[in-house]
């Protein structure tokens, strides 16, 4: 009798297990739109360049204290503590925001060789924001004397959870498919956020400390630019370049 | 050898030892999911390649975990064998086999949660198994104990054997409710108590918020069948049956109440893992006392004593 009892618990299990739905919800971070592949045409570029600041209006909240207690390795490197600043802010300009070509680039872009590189380095990722090519390999380097795993949670693209326990390790990934705002984290040490992004061409930026960003190389014509923050809602706007020009375009996010 | 077996005291405090260990484990899991630190440790069975990592952040949960499923193991290994040997009774020698067998899926469960990046059927698996190993474990016990070994069954006069049997499905049900929740990552998905997204009842147009009212609405189910319990207990004034079934209803009223802390504290470590174990407590409970009340009571029979003398004298 109890064991009767016991194999239908463990039938309902199994019901349960196939009946257990769907993934859990991934970010909702958005697939980039593809440069258009019509006859794999070689993409070109140009001369024109593409120039802002991106601001930010108000004050940015204050950083949040980290406790790094977790990590006894991690507490040393910032005796004082470790202030994680979501909403980076310079002379009223704002830091890590991917500006790129949403919309109006044909053809497609061989990736280069040279890999990106997301560093993991005082128990926090450098840079906080990557912007990289599908198909460009992604070098990881863990440059710290403890254990790290880096778990990217992409949507478009395969994730991957791969574990680097010693100072010094490299790994390689890639991802294949445009994918902006891949959200990447430690899941050892869960104060560690950064984004990366995957672009089909190469007509993007990330703004500096100042807000300040520059895209070269642009061909002529008419393009949509988005602005994506982690943390802020994107903007987008449109623009007109000719050949040879030096175009300016601002954004401002506000608090 | 009696067919009920004699009563062994070594084996069956070891049962219980590994019962105990099991709600610790389960509790140890909980922590697993709420601290985020299922994927802390990328690979599987070594942990970054080692068989012990350094110990910090998430790596403390999932390898802490890793280690109590693994001592678990072998407690219901040494179990297993040790019944094997001494167990005149098959049935239990058999639930003993299954109780190794059910660990073993249960580890191979956890292996795959890791290499599939948590897959959720996998961990509401996962999940369930664990609360289905746990009622093997407590019935390995209670199996094993003087009690069963000399029970001189009753009549079930309060109904015990029904209540005790449906609060124990009803807390199954709702545990498998709150894994899929859990694992669907909805346990926020209505972020306020006791209204849901201000109403009685939510606008039920996402499969997040349908599963987080349906474990809201499971949880009064709970609170209804094990009350039914009680009250069942309290007529039966039976001392074997009362106090436990106290002690589910209380368990009872403050897991609603973690519950609401969980969803206000917006998942806080400690109310949202204290939840996943106080529900495995109530579930073990419930079980205990299904398994007890069928080996103490016998259905209860209601002979027309009028009726039979009559038809006697008449023949």
């Amino acid at each position: 009798m109890i064991i009767r009892k016991c194999l239908a618990a463990v039938a309902v299990c199994a019901l349960a297990a196939a009946c257990g739905g769907g993934e859990a919800p991934n970010a909702t971070a958005p697939a980039a739109e593809p440069a258009s592949t019509a006859g794999a045409a070689a993409g070109a570029t140009g001369t024109a360049s593409l120039a802002g600041k991106v601001s930010f209006d108000g004050t940015a909240p204050a950083p949040d204290k980290v406790k790094l207690n977790a990590d006894p390795k991690c507490a040393a490197m910032h005796k004082e503590g470790l202030e994680r600043a979501v909403i980076h802010v310079k002379d009223g300009g704002l830091a890590d925001v991917l500006v790129y070509v949403k919309s109006g680039i044909s053809g497609t872009y061989p990736p280069p060789a040279e890999p990106a590189l997301l560093d993991q380095k005082g128990c926090d990722y450098t840079p906080h924001m990557l912007a990289m090519r599908a198909g460009q390999p992604l070098k990881i380097r863990n440059s710290d004397d403890t254990l790290h795993n880096i778990h990217p949670r992409p949507t478009v693209n395969a994730e991957f959870n791969i574990g680097q326990p010693r100072q010094g390790m490299e790994s390689t990934k890639q991802f294949d498919k445009p994918e902006v705002m891949i959200p990447v984290g430690c899941d050892v040490h869960p104060w560690m956020r950064a984004y990366i992004s995957v672009l089909a061409h190469p007509f993007y930026a990330v703004s500096n400390e100042d807000g300040t960003f520059e895209i070269k190389g642009l061909p002529a014509g008419e393009y949509e630019i988005e602005a994506y923050h982690g943390k802020l809602k994107s903007q987008t706007q449109k623009i007109s370049v000719k050949d040879g020009e030096a175009a300016k375009l601002s954004f401002a996010f506000k608090g | 050898m009696p067919p009920n077996g004699a009563y062994q005291p070594w084996r069956h405090r070891f049962a219980a030892l590994t019962a105990a260990s099991t709600l610790v484990l389960i509790y140890m899991g909980g922590l697993v999911t709420t601290t985020g630190s299922g994927l802390a440790v990328p690979d599987w069975p070594l942990s970054y390649g080692m068989l012990m990592p350094p110990m910090v952040g998430g790596v403390r949960y999932e390898h802490g975990h890793r280690m109590a499923a693994s001592a678990v193991g072998l407690l219901t290994l040494v179990l297993a064998i040790w019944t094997a040997r001494s167990e005149p009774r098959r049935g239990v020698r058999n639930l003993a086999w299954i109780a190794l067998a059910a660990v073993v899926a249960q580890g191979l469960l956890g292996g795959l949660t890791v290499l599939f990046l948590l897959p959720t059927p996998v961990s509401v698996a996962h999940a369930c198994l664990a609360q289905t190993f746990l009622c093997l474990t407590i019935a390995l016990t209670y199996a094993t104990s003087r009690e069963w070994t000399a029970a001189a069954p009753q009549s079930d006069t309060a109904g015990l054997r029904g209540a005790a049997a449906l609060a124990t499905g009803i807390v199954f049900i709702q545990l498998l409710l709150g894994a899929l929740m859990r694992h669907l990552g909805a346990g926020l998905a209505i972020p306020d108590f006791p209204l849901s997204l201000g109403r009685v009842v939510p606008p039920l147009d996402t499969a997040a918020v349908a599963v987080h009212f349906a474990h809201r609405l499971g949880a009064l189910l709970v609170l209804g069948s094990v009350a039914w319990l009680f009250v069942r207990a309290r007529r039966s004034r039976d001392a074997r049956f009362r106090p436990l079934a106290a002690l589910a209803l209380g368990l009872a009223v403050i897991q609603i109440g973690l519950g609401a802390l969980t969803v206000l504290s917006e998942k806080a470590v400690v109310p949202t893992t204290s939840h996943v174990a106080v529900g495995a407590a109530i579930l073990g409970l419930c079980f205990f006392l299904a398994l007890r009340a069928r080996r103490l009571l016998h259905p209860h029979r209601v002979v027309l004593v009028g009726l039979a003398s009559a038809t006697a004298g008449g023949a």
